[in-house]
């Protein structure tokens, strides 16, 4: 489908305000004049066209976001599983509670220097990732189970209708939008949480790496274009995991 | 078939809905059929949610004998109007009927359905139906899948009379053998049934 004249209209909107920032942006570092302190829009770009020509800038994109995105799909899958076994098994919820309270309650930098210890720096965003999103779908896919429809769940009883069945008709419309935003929200934290680990545990070759390397040469046009990549990145990979997530959501009558 | 519900009791926070009352229905019979019947509030949907299992007596039992084999009441397999409709808002007529069991070919349902509702509203979400015709999309998919009995608690709600009759007609043609457990305030169109009178 076509974007209409109104759409276009917020669309270039959008892209007048994100100008309009950057020409702020570019103004500060002309009046900071420290190529350290702020790099300007135009030496970002530099550094990120010099970085975007290696190979090396490519290699380490994928080596963070494959973890990354490791991590998220592994921490995604756990806290759905053990969300729907607490639903079903009201033990396993409170056996839970303490764990997922923990969990939530650790600084994301202690996270790191223990699984920096137990496993290394090679897997560490995976890891990192997959524990800072396993307690976000675990509680909201929990949330959106205990909201289901009890008149249809008492409908499915009377006609015993399958657990598939229920799940694929009842449970999953009814915690659709709940799981959406759950997984549009533990996206952004894995890419934060993951790069973070990567910073402090150093894994060759990694995002993280890179970063670090720029604080380190005090390179800060680098730092900005790593900081760039990233958030690219993570908005690209978002669009798209949401959009197969979506559809494997979605209800397709025609496979009744 | 024998299904012999004996003295059932039921209260909710302390009052008694449900005092003592019996039902006993022999499937090879003519006789098989009932109407329940009584003032609003008297336990009729409850007594047809114990019969569905859906809730349990505070005394009284019941006894499914199937031929030789006794089994208790939850052994039932039920075919079931609730009071409200319970159907899946985004599904369309078709698959709220077919999404119930793999049993339910959708060549069935479609013709089931068509029995009772006009053709071009089969693939509508029932969402755009109205009350009356997701009233008949219930009972169908009520009548459609393989159970030992039919429960129907107004299932005419929201129907016009004429549209009750071909219902009616429907229900009847359809239910094959399976006692039908009905509570409604409107009996008009009704073949005679037996009456079951609470109070």
């Amino acid at each position: 489908m076509k974007p209409d004249k109104n759409q276009y209209k917020s669309i270039a909107g959008k892209v007048i305000i994100i100008l309009i920032w950057i020409c702020i942006w570019q103004l500060l570092s002309i009046l900071i004049h420290n190529k350290i302190l702020l790099a300007g829009p135009v030496e970002t770009l530099e550094a990120l066209w010099r970085m975007i020509l290696t190979g090396q800038y490519w290699k380490a994109l994928t080596f963070s976001a494959a973890r990354i995105i490791g991590g998220f799909c592994a921490g995604s899958a756990i806290g759905i599983c053990l969300a729907w076994n607490a639903y079903r098994v009201k033990l396993t919820e409170d056996f839970l509670n303490p764990l997922i309270s923990v969990l939530k309650a650790i600084p994301v930098a202690s996270f790191v220097i223990i699984l920096l210890i137990w496993a290394g720096n090679k897997m560490l965003s995976f890891y990192v990732s997959a524990l800072i999103v396993m307690p976000v779908l675990y509680l909201n896919t929990l949330s959106g189970l205990k909201a289901s429809d009890v008149k249809l769940l008492e409908m499915a009883k009377v006609f015993r209708m399958s657990m598939w069945r229920q799940v694929r008709y009842i449970y999953i419309p009814g915690i659709r939008p709940v799981l959406r935003s759950a997984f549009q929200a533990a996206l952004g934290m894995a890419w934060k949480s993951g790069v973070a680990a990567e910073v402090i545990g150093q894994p060759l070759g990694s995002v993280g790496n890179g970063l670090y390397q720029s604080k380190i040469y005090l390179e800060t046009a680098d730092l900005f274009a790593w900081t760039i990549t990233i958030i690219v990145a993570s908005f690209l990979i978002e669009r798209l995991l949401l959009k197969v997530i979506g559809r494997g959501l979605l209800l397709k009558e025609k496979t009744v | 078939m024998l299904i012999n519900y004996r003295n059932i009791c039921k209260s909710y926070d302390g009052k008694q809905i449900l005092n003592g009352v019996n039902l006993f229905i022999d499937t090879s019979s003519d006789n098989r059929d009932v109407l329940l019947r009584g003032p609003s509030g008297v336990g009729k949907t409850t007594f047809l949610r114990i019969i569905a299992g859906l809730e349990t007596p505070d005394s009284g039992s019941c006894e499914v004998t199937m031929g030789e084999a006794a089994r208790g009441g939850s052994g039932l397999r039920v075919g079931m109007v609730f009071q409200e409709n319970r159907l899946i808002d985004e599904l369309s007529a078709v698959s709220n009927v077919c999404c119930i069991s793999s049993s339910i070919s959708v060549e069935r349902a479609r013709a089931a359905l068509r029995a009772v509702l006009p053709e071009d509203s089969l693939d509508k979400p029932v969402k755009e139906l109205s009350g009356g015709m997701k009233r008949r999309v219930a009972i169908v998919r009520a009548i459609l899948p393989a159970s030992d009995i039919l429960i129907m608690d107004e299932p005419f709600t929201g129907l016009d009379i004429e549209t009750r009759e071909r219902v009616i007609r429907y229900i009847m043609e359809n239910k094959g053998s399976r006692p039908l457990l009905i509570a409604s305030h409107e009996t008009e169109g009704l073949p005679k049934m037996r009456e079951l009178l609470l109070n």
